[in-house]
């Protein structure tokens, strides 16, 4: 061995010739390794085939997968009620919005408007996992394309899609997350209707805070 | 150590003049856009005709700021999907290294069965990444047909990875204290289908690329590597382990659970040519996917069917002020995570050992000499991420 550290030379070069091992006979014919070889190849054609057509036919996901992050639209509205969660826990900031209140709304908080940046999700999933009210999951699209870069940045009228489309993952997310957090953390309809309205409400007036906010701005006009 | 002559030498001057020929040193670039440097290296080669006579990696290319961005982050867990980008095509080995420096770092307790899946799927992670290196080690010394073998295989490990963490290569599925979700139903059975058919292609790539004769010829005392030189450059994995050092973390340092499990340490015995060729380097990861294969066995087997994966996570990571180095076995060799924490939900400082970057290290050492064609058979064998060198 090489005892020269300071430039342990490739030794090989020059004596390789004279360590090269002896072929046998039958290697020296070489037919039989190149049969060998044929035959390992004839043996594939005739498993079954491995590769898909691609763009022909299509890699359907199962609902586990982590493909483009969307937003559920659930009776025309979005469920998402703005809390800012999933632009908070998502790692490359892709996602950015603007919280507003509506008071008609049932819901009262949405987003008037909702981004995330294609170019910088890294679909991580983390948006879904800390979103509370399941308003925003892992969709099956994959291949997603471009031509400039203001197009991947996808707004409300290219995340939402509606409940019935995502019905797959919303299951999954029900039978499969839901049964490891425990019972606690289950998505119901009606969970999806947040509203500041009703919450805190005071015992002796059974007015909500912002009800007693607006009163006081009735007496005080 | 080896010396490098520097840049200041000049080549411009005729070397030598020979039967009234001049010669002249030429420097050449190898890379960046060279399909054989596996991503984005060049390899400034100082050439003597067709021998090598200085080889200067220039790496950086693409740096992401890796260390940089997790003190960035304003938790934890959002490091985890970074950990993953470093040696992309070892994702789950990657943060299987970083969970275990956290949990260490907080004094977190797994259940065996978070502990047995975690094995199992770094084993095969393992196997699908000498799997690639194997494929493209091959490729590189212009035998295709194995190379396509090898990746019909990893993909069946990918399958088997996608249904548990839905993701194809960057799975963000070790989680700080558990796992993302719970394996599916399904999952031993899966896990030894694949086991079992997995053996016999061993077999056939063996057949096929390990003792081919072309294949001998170009490896075979090609780029040797002492085994004095590889511990004095820090070497580490299987490319350590090629030059006859029986070194391997999971026996000597054992983590996780790696102390129950039985396998054997390969290292390379000079079978074809000297020690520490590139055939050995080769070689040992070949073997060493069935001392996965082992050790997967023995993990399905004493896998407890009950156990919470989130048992352990923490409501909040915020680890004590202190911090952490924790070092593991990944496939390409000793991966080092030096945490410190400022008892905030971010941390201080990051700094990964990538043994990708210290393992490319020795290549200026082990090319001298060799010939340009050669370069090729180097750089692949010691199968480098570029992902990971440049983090
Ligand atoms: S998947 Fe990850 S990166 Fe993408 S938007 Fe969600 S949190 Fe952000
Ligand atoms: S976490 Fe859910 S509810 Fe909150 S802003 Fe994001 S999508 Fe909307």
């Amino acid at each position: 061995m090489s005892e020269n550290l300071e430039i342990p030379r490739a030794n090989s070069i020059y004596k390789k010739s004279t360590e090269e091992r002896k072929l046998s006979f039958l290697e020296r014919i070489y037919l039989p390794e190149i049969f060998r070889g044929l035959w390992f190849t004839l043996k594939q054609m005739f498993q079954p085939k491995f590769t898909m057509q691609y763009p022909e036919t299509r890699f359907d996901p199962p609902p586990i997968f982590r493909g483009r992050p969307v937003l559920v639209e659930d009776n025309g509205q979005e469920r998402c009620v703005a809390c800012g969660l999933c632009a908070r826990a998502c790692p490359p900031l892709a996602i950015s919005m603007q919280a507003s209140e509506n008071s008609d709304d049932p819901k009262e908080r949405y987003p008037t408007f909702f981004e995330i940046n294609m170019l910088r999700c890294i679909y991580c999933g983390y948006c879904e996992e800390v979103c509370p009210e399941e308003a925003i999951v892992m969709s099956k699209d994959y291949d997603l394309v471009f031509s400039e870069r203001e197009e991947a940045v996808y707004d409300k009228t290219k995340l939402l899609v509606r409940k019935e489309e995502l019905k797959e993952r919303l299951d999954y997310l029900r039978e499969y997350k839901n049964r490891q957090f425990g019972s606690f953390w289950n998505f119901d309809e009606e969970n999806n209707i947040h509203s500041v309205r009703n919450r805190d409400k005071r015992w002796e007036t059974s007015l909500s805070l912002v009800e007693m906010i607006e009163q006081q701005r009735k007496e005080a006009k | 150590m080896f010396k490098e002559k520097g840049p200041d030498v000049t080549f411009s001057q005729p070397v030598e003049e020979a039967d009234g020929l001049k010669t002249q040193e030429m420097i050449i670039n190898m890379g960046p856009q060279h399909p054989s440097t596996h991503g984005v290296l060049r390899v400034e080669l100082t050439l003597d005709g067709e021998i090598v006579t200085r080889a200067v990696p220039h790496i950086g290319y693409l740096h992401r700021c890796f260390e940089k961005h997790c003190e960035a982050m304003n938790e934890y867990p959002k490091v985890i999907p970074y950990v993953d980008r470093m040696d992309y095509v070892a994702a789950m080995n990657n943060e299987h290294g970083f969970a275990i420096a956290m949990e260490q770092l907080m004094e977190i307790e797994l259940n065996d069965r978070v502990e047995h899946i975690r094995v199992i799927m770094a084993e095969l992670q393992r196997i699908a990444s000498h799997l690639l290196a194997v494929g493209t080690f091959g490729l590189d010394i212009g035998a295709f047909t194995p190379f396509l073998y090898c990746f019909s295989e990893r993909e069946k490990i990918l399958d088997i990875f996608e249904k548990a963490s839905g993701a194809r290569l960057l799975y963000n599925y070790i989680w700080i204290g558990g796992l993302m979700n719970d394996v599916p139903d399904d999952f031993k059975t899966d896990v030894s289908s694949f086991v079992k058919t997995f053996r016999p292609k061993i077999k056939e790539l063996n057949d096929l690329l390990s003792n081919n004769k072309i294949f001998l010829v170009r490896t075979a005392n090609v780029g040797v590597l002492p085994e004095k030189v590889a511990i004095n450059y820090g070497i580490s994995g299987p490319s350590l382990r090629g030059s006859g050092v029986k070194w391997d973390l999971r026996r000597d340092d054992p983590y996780s659970i790696y102390d129950r499990f039985e396998f054997d340490v390969v290292v390379g015995k000079g079978e074809v040519g000297t020690l520490g060729d590139c055939w050995d380097r080769y070689i040992v990861r070949v073997r060493e996917m069935e001392e996965s294969l082992k050790i997967i066995e023995q993990a399905l087997e004493s896998m407890p069917d009950e156990g919470d994966v989130h048992e352990s996570i923490p409501k909040k990571i915020r680890p004590p002020a202190g911090e952490i180095y924790s070092r593991t076995e990944t496939p390409r060799g000793e991966l080092g995570y030096y945490v410190i924490s400022d008892k905030s939900t971010s941390p201080y400082r990051v700094k990964a050992r990538a043994p990708s970057f210290v393992n490319l290290s020795v290549l200026p050492a082990i090319s001298v000499g060799a010939m340009i064609a050669d370069m090729v058979a180097i750089i692949g064998s010691i199968d480098i991420v570029l992902g990971e060198v440049d983090r």
